[in-house]
């Protein structure tokens, strides 16, 4: 099935299954290459930028 | 009336604080007719990213339930707060009603700390002999210890200057 584990519902403050949709610089990967559906996508991506904003996960890798 | 979640961080400096500004928050969200469901003390975290100069962040997570004009004046007041680095608030449909995973996370580093700290010991024992080493040569002067003791050094002294010399 899946590789990826997706909850019921996204939140921001579910870092570990969050990383999973990003890379290692912390982009978030396009729906095409992880195959979840679109709406997922539109709900994952909101939830990814709070936790950016709250410094739970970086939005890069070349933070000072 | 609408259903809030607030997330605040602390300057972790001020983290032994943190319950006197928690209970100073209670007092300024009821005074704008708030009420509290929920308070999360997670604790100290490091931050993903350097927040004005901080590398760690004290984070509390509130689920709170007021007025959206009300919260205009709340944000207000906590923008010029110089204690909070940073904070948030979204609005939700439905609280959870359980722990969030921040606060599990952080329960389980602290139980593991404890786990590792029982390994470390040992390790630990001999960091804490070294600072005895430098100790003692405050208490001689203060009050006078055990001879044996003052001998010992003496003896290390005398070692480390016939190194010296050999060098």
């Amino acid at each position: 099935m899946s590789k990826y584990e997706l909850p019921n519902k996204f939140n921001y403050k579910d870092i570990n299954i969050l990383k999973q949709f990003i890379t290692e610089t912390g982009k978030i990967i396009p729906a095409r290459v992880t195959g979840i559906s679109a709406s997922n996508q539109r709900k994952l991506t909101r939830h990814i930028k709070i936790a950016r904003f709250l410094a739970l996960i970086p939005y890069t890798d070349m933070h000072k | 009336m609408k259903k809030y979640e607030a997330v605040i961080i602390l300057n972790p400096n001020l983290s032994s604080k943190a319950d006197a500004f928690i209970k100073d928050f209670e007092k300024l969200l009821k005074n704008n007719t708030f009420d509290i469901l929920k308070i999360e003390d997670v604790g100290r975290r490091q931050l993903s990213y350097s927040i004005n100069n901080h590398n760690k962040g004290h984070y509390l997570l509130f689920n709170i339930v007021g007025d959206a004009s009300k919260l205009l004046e709340i944000e207000n007041k906590i923008k010029y707060d110089e204690s909070i680095i940073r904070h948030l608030f979204i609005s939700v449909k439905e609280h959870s009603g359980q722990d969030s995973q921040l606060l599990i996370d952080s329960k389980n580093k602290k139980n593991d700390i404890e786990e590792s700290k029982d390994k470390n010991e040992v390790s630990k024992v001999e960091k804490d002999n070294s600072v005895k080493d430098v100790k003692p040569d405050k208490n001689v002067k203060e009050v006078s210890e055990p001879v044996a003791e003052d001998n010992v050094e003496v003896v290390e002294a005398s070692k480390e200057q016939e190194e010296n010399k050999e060098d």
